[in-house]
């Protein structure tokens, strides 16, 4: 009896033990890029780092909001990701509507496409994207890096949209047939709001991952004046030396705000994520 | 077929209300399919054409199709080991990454399926990582290998108890490609948790239960209940983990851009120097076409394996 519960001491201090260790290697480089964010240059460059900073500076943050680069940046990328998103979302409202209530033979192939191009990498069509947005006249412009990047997130967006719409009953749809609702107004009328959770899901999620977005922005967009946040910080203030308190600071401002829309909008987020995943 | 008018009436109308069906579906997914088509489908068949032939600046600024060079773009890189090497990096970094991020996903789910103090509330700050933008994620982790006044060599230097003391990570060519999968490993743990964890809801506790009784180990119960049931959450999220982690370019690009002396160039790597820094285009799409190629390999054999080791 003692043995056991022993036994059981030591292993629930060892589970305890190995959360800790896991969470301080998830949480402590974020913490590290906030205090970073908040020291002076001289007091990050000294030997023996300091945990908190001694003289709590916003030199960074100042420096930031007054260069006229970074908030040009910020707001491409705001532009980008909103526009992106929203256009997102009417596709996969559409599309996904489409595959989940109809079961034609080419939506099989449809969805097979689409989850093969999924998987595809973005450089390996950025060459030729680049060639054809060049011939459209759409290379240096938001417009042809909006519609990139969202074909990169439409895939997945429609059969995540496709399975908030598997949730909702057909009777719904005979029902307003019966009463003779035309098919795009019972979608719209009936079916969208009973799926707003997965719009939101949907909206969220093509957020995050076009904030996300490097690549495209790295090759189709030139000038500086249309640059998004990740390409401005990679070009801009990652350079020879580099002044870690700004880049820290640049980075906790990129950060911050999607982590508050992902606390904010976790619920539906998790559903759509798990839900792609665990059904397959 | 001697029907009467009702029914073949009410036939007909079927008929028209599933050929208008068929005309409204398809025009639901028209967006998404020229979206896809053109950006998606068009670019990636054009690149593997691409592949084939002699494409450099000059064919893009005067609007010249490439001409067929005989193989010559991926001989060129064969023979220069470009293309080996690559491929080799490119399998250790996938192949590390996913097997610790598995590995420590796989733990923290567990600890975190056992209802410990604040679980809720850990489990979702478990996300940071996952929201951060990748390149964010690079800066971060490239200030803590920073060399000199990073984080990470001076715990090195305390811990090796003053014997190393300028470590950097970045700066060696045997240590380049573990800062890579640190970075990596930390930004992909919070999702293969995440998915992990609703596997896990699946799992019938009775059995769970009723194995405990029967005198089964914790281990015992891990291997032969709770794996077998969540089969198809580990194929997925292996399967996404993989995919990721062969398509991972921006955190070699802030931490590494490929070196040092190549170290970490990558096939994401190479591909994106030969079209964009050497403007060889045909070179680039050789080098993806390869790697396209390697990809579907890898998760085409990994999922035989899984789905035939389990059934």
């Amino acid at each position: 009896m003692n043995n056991r519960s022993f036994l059981r001491i030591s292993s629930s201090l060892f589970k305890y033990l190995a959360l800790a260790v896991i969470f301080l290697f998830l949480l402590f480089p974020v913490y590290w890029m906030l205090v970073t964010s908040l020291k002076t240059n001289v007091e990050s460059y000294r030997i023996v780092p300091s945990l908190w900073p001694e003289n709590i500076s916003f030199d960074g943050f100042n420096t930031l909001f007054r260069d006229g680069k970074f908030l040009v940046y910020y707001k491409n990328n705001l532009i980008v990701s909103a526009i992106a998103a929203v256009i997102i979302c009417i596709i996969s409202i559409l599309a996904g509507y489409a595959l989940s209530r109809f079961h034609f033979k080419w939506n099989v192939i449809l969805l097979a496409t689409f989850s093969f191009s999924q998987m595809m990498p973005v450089i390996s069509r950025l060459i030729s994207l680049y060639s054809i947005m060049r011939r459209l006249g759409l290379t240096d412009s938001h417009l042809g890096l909006v519609l990139a990047i969202s074909a990169t997130q439409v895939p997945f967006s429609v059969s995540l949209m496709a399975s908030f719409f598997d949730a909702i009953p057909r009777d719904l749809e005979e029902a307003a047939w019966v009463d003779g609702c035309g098919r795009l107004k019972t979608l719209l009328r009936i079916i969208m709001p009973l799926v707003v959770p997965g719009i939101l899901a949907v909206g969220i999620y093509s957020f995050l991952m076009t904030w996300d977005d490097y690549l495209h922005a790295i090759t189709l967009v030139r000038s500086p004046q249309l640059w998004t946040l990740s390409q401005g910080l990679k070009l801009t203030y990652l350079g020879e030396v580099s002044d870690w308190q700004l880049i820290n600071s640049a980075s906790i401002l990129g950060a911050v705000p999607m982590i508050i829309l992902f606390f904010f909008f976790q619920k539906y987020m998790i559903k759509g994520l798990v839900a792609g995943a665990v059904k397959g | 077929m001697h029907s009467s008018p009702a029914p073949r009436r009410s036939w007909l109308n079927f008929r028209s209300r599933k050929q208008q069906d068929r005309l409204f579906c398809f025009c639901l997914l028209l967006p998404a399919i020229i979206l896809c088509v053109a950006f998606i489908l068009i670019p990636i068949v054009d690149s593997v054409a691409m592949s084939f032939t002699d494409y450099k600046i000059a064919n893009l600024t005067k609007n010249r199709p490439g001409v067929w060079n005989d193989f010559a773009n991926y001989t060129r890189l064969w023979k220069a080991g470009k293309l080996q090497s690559a491929i080799s990096i490119t399998g250790t970094f996938v192949a590390w990454t996913v097997g610790l991020t598995f590995v420590v996903s796989m733990a923290l789910a567990l600890i975190l399926n056992s209802e410990p103090v604040g679980a809720r509330f850990l489990r979702s700050i478990m996300m940071i990582p996952w929201v951060i933008p990748t390149v964010i994620a690079g800066l971060l982790w490239a200030w803590i290998y920073a060399n000199p006044y990073g984080l990470l060599q001076y715990l090195v230097n305390v811990f090796s108890k003053g014997e190393i003391t300028d470590f950097g990570i970045l700066n060696s060519k045997n240590t380049a490609l573990w800062g890579v999968i640190i970075a990596g490993l930390w930004k992909q743990v919070p999702l293969m948790t995440l998915l992990l964890l609703a596997g896990m809801q699946n799992v019938p506790d009775d059995i769970m239960e009723a194995a405990k009784i029967d005198g089964a180990g914790y281990f015992t119960r891990l291997i032969h209940i709770m794996i077998p049931y969540m089969r198809s959450v580990i194929a997925v999220s292996v399967s996404m983990c993989i995919i990721e982690n062969f398509k991972q370019y921006p955190l070699f690009a802030t931490l590494t851009n490929g070196g040092p002396v190549g170290a970490t160039t990558t096939l994401a790597v190479l591909s994106y120097n030969e079209a964009f820094v050497n403007n060889n285009y045909g070179s680039g799409a050789a080098v993806t076409t390869v790697w396209l190629l390697v990809m579907i390999v890898v998760v085409l054999v990994f999922n035989l394996i899984f789905r035939r080791g389990n059934d």
